[in-house]
């Protein structure tokens, strides 16, 4: 990181003498001068509320704190690195307000972004299906109702959010948030019940959205290997899935088969963590986020992939695992799940460009192995699409992406312009 | 203050709030505070509605990584307009959505300034603002006017009436002209925000 010149300190400092603290982690004065707005905000806000409620206790214990001393208690803290949001406690995330703390992963505009064009997707293919089961009335009502599953949820902000764009236009949704963090599972129901008090989220959400611990790398091994896993207290998503969807859903979905069918998600979405142990040490991962944020929700663990793989996952598939890189494990094992649970469309976030062409090869890879039956090559009629949705600013422009562009938006696959590092977005989607 | 809420509720043994209400507002005297007429405002025209395709709205962002790897705060839009080649950037709020209306609420405002001149919404409020406050201003000085001459007429008492008539028509020529001063003044201001 370049050292902040003199000048630019001097004259931070001359104009507040708590710039020079926010600038060693915003490094540009116009960040600086909002972050200090925001806290001020704060400070004053937090005054107000405690001088209503705790006048008299603090006049008692003599502990009263002016905004002043708050606000550069706070500064402080903000220029050893704590990442402004665990300093005011919440994060803007759509017309949402999420909550944020210690242990669990802040929320980012560019999650944001694709939350919106995903559920985009969704209404869109919603209207799909309509209009071609308009001519056979049996199933109208199915075009009616949604399932979506979250894999590492955090704080919750993705389910959440897609709640609140997708309610309105399905009869029946279903949410299922999963992390494996038991702080983060917390956070996200505190989130829930949060943004329906403050009305951001209708309160039918208190029964549409659920979120549930599993662990996502953990194969799951069916009777056919021969494992049990009900002492271990973590299930698999696969667990997770049967015991509870199915029991919830049981009157929809016609069970022909035994309940180890796994039921029908339309739309899998994850942010799952994805930066490599190099990336998180060599500078290239900020030191706010290195400092404060959980590694469990950036770093993949290295150590459990390699006996997962080999000892009960399907040959072709278990060859290819040992090929990927230690930060990719989770989207090969998310793409397993996605076939599993014949999603409609998987959306992943991914690092950079790279990272999303190397899931773009392992979808390749998977379909051609053909394992799974229900898909044709890619690009042929109701088969398989992948897409990555490029988040550079040039690429935004070239391409129209924005969020709220309704019908213009066209994205090219992987031509886009621009080969500059920015996050990748990847989508899949089979019929 | 006494605040509507605070006010003891009388209840007649039915849960109606309609009874409630015409009960407090039976409690209320049935007179306004001031004795000149209210007047209704004149309504302001309607607000501009810009076609979504002229627009390019961006997210102004730093380069190198991004996602999980960094966590930015920064949140400003930025709107091009381009018709009118009007730019707008919000960095109010550390939401990206409210950001966003706030530029394109800003834009619009920008746009019709541009096309209607004077009688854009902008233009109307100011001068509305501006008239509002020379009237407060000129009441003021009637008021601290009208004080001094009775202070000056107690001082006074024992003078000549003849005298202090003199003085007050000197007075209110210069109240006159700072008048008109302060009205150039604030139009001014007007002119430059």
């Amino acid at each position: 990181m370049p050292r902040l010149s003199t000048s630019l300190l001097l004259k931070a400092y001359q104009e507040n003498t708590l710039l020079p603290l926010l600038l060693k982690e915003c490094r540009s004065l116009d960040s600086a001068r909002n972050e200090l707005r925001w806290l001020r905000e704060r400070a004053l806000r937090d005054a107000q509320e405690r001088s209503h409620f705790r006048q008299d206790q603090d006049q008692v214990t003599g502990t009263h704190i002016g905004w002043r001393t708050r606000l550069r208690a706070m500064c402080h803290r903000r220029s050893q690195g704590v990442p402004l949001q665990y300093l005011l406690g919440d994060q803007p995330f759509g017309d949402l307000e999420i909550l944020c703390r210690r242990g669990v992963l802040i929320p980012r505009s560019d999650t944001e972004s694709y939350t919106y064009e995903a559920a985009r997707l969704v209404r869109q293919m919603a209207l799909e299906t309509k209009d071609n089961n308009s001519p056979t009335p049996s199933q109208p009502h199915k075009a009616k109702s949604l399932r979506i599953l979250d894999l590492c949820t955090g704080t919750g902000c993705m389910a959440l959010l897609l709640h609140a764009l997708l309610a309105s236009h399905f009869d029946r949704i279903q949410i299922t948030g999963v992390d494996i963090s038991p702080i983060a599972l917390n956070l996200a129901r505190r989130n829930l019940e949060h943004n329906i008090r403050l009305g951001g989220l209708d309160s039918r959400a208190r029964v549409d959205v659920e979120f549930h611990r599993a662990d996502v790398l953990r194969r799951n091994n069916n009777s056919s290997n021969g494992i049990d896993t009900s002492g271990n207290a973590i299930p698999t998503v696969e667990e997770l899935l049967l015991s509870n969807l199915n029991l919830t859903t049981q009157s929809e979905i016609e069970h022909t088969e035994t309940t180890t069918t796994l039921p029908k998600i339309d739309l899998l979405i994850s942010n799952p963590p994805y930066i490599s142990s190099t990336d998180f040490h060599n500078g290239t991962t900020a030191r706010s986020v290195r400092l404060f944020e959980p590694k469990l929700a950036l770093v993949p663990p290295i150590d459990i992939p390699a006996t997962t793989d080999t000892a009960h996952s399907i040959g072709s598939k278990g060859d290819e695992g040992d090929n990927d890189k230690p930060e990719d494990i989770f989207y090969r094992r998310i793409l397993e799940l996605s076939l599993d649970v014949r999603a409609r469309i998987t959306v992943l976030e991914c690092g950079d460009r790279m990272q999303a062409e190397r899931v773009v090869g392992m979808v390749k890879g998977m379909n051609s192995s053909g394992s799974e039956g229900d898909n044709e090559g890619e690009g042929g009629g109701g088969g398989l699409k992948v897409e990555v949705w490029p988040d550079t600013e040039e690429d935004c422009l070239s391409n129209g992406f924005h969020v709220r562009d309704g019908s213009s938006v066209t994205i090219d696959h992987l031509t886009a312009a621009a080969a500059s590092v920015g996050i990748g977005y990847m989508v899949t989607w089979l019929h | 203050m006494l605040k509507p809420h605070s006010w003891p509720r009388i209840s007649l043994g039915s849960s109606n709030p309609n009874t409630y209400i015409s009960l407090y507002t039976s409690l209320l005297p049935n007179r306004p505070f001031t004795t000149t007429p209210i007047l209704p405002a004149k309504p302001l025209p309607p607000r501009l509605k810009i076609n979504d395709a002229d627009l390019t709205i961006s997210y102004l962002k730093g380069t190198g990584p991004g996602g999980q790897k960094i966590n930015k705060t920064n949140s400003a839009v930025q709107i091009i307009h381009a018709p009118s080649g009007i730019v707008v950037k919000c960095q109010a709020t550390r939401s990206r959505s409210q950001n966003e209306k706030i530029a394109r609420s800003l834009l619009a405002d920008k746009v019709e300034a541009q096309e209607k001149g004077d009688q854009s919404r902008v233009a109307l409020k100011a001068e509305a603002a501006r008239k509002k406050k020379a009237s407060k201003v000129k009441k003021a000085r009637r008021k601290y006017r009208d004080l001094d001459l009775e202070k000056g007429g107690e001082e006074g008492a024992s003078g000549d009436l003849e005298g202090e008539e003199v003085d007050v028509e000197g007075e209110d020529g210069d109240v006159n002209v700072e008048e008109r001063k302060a009205e150039n003044g604030s139009s001014e201001k007007g002119l430059s925000t």
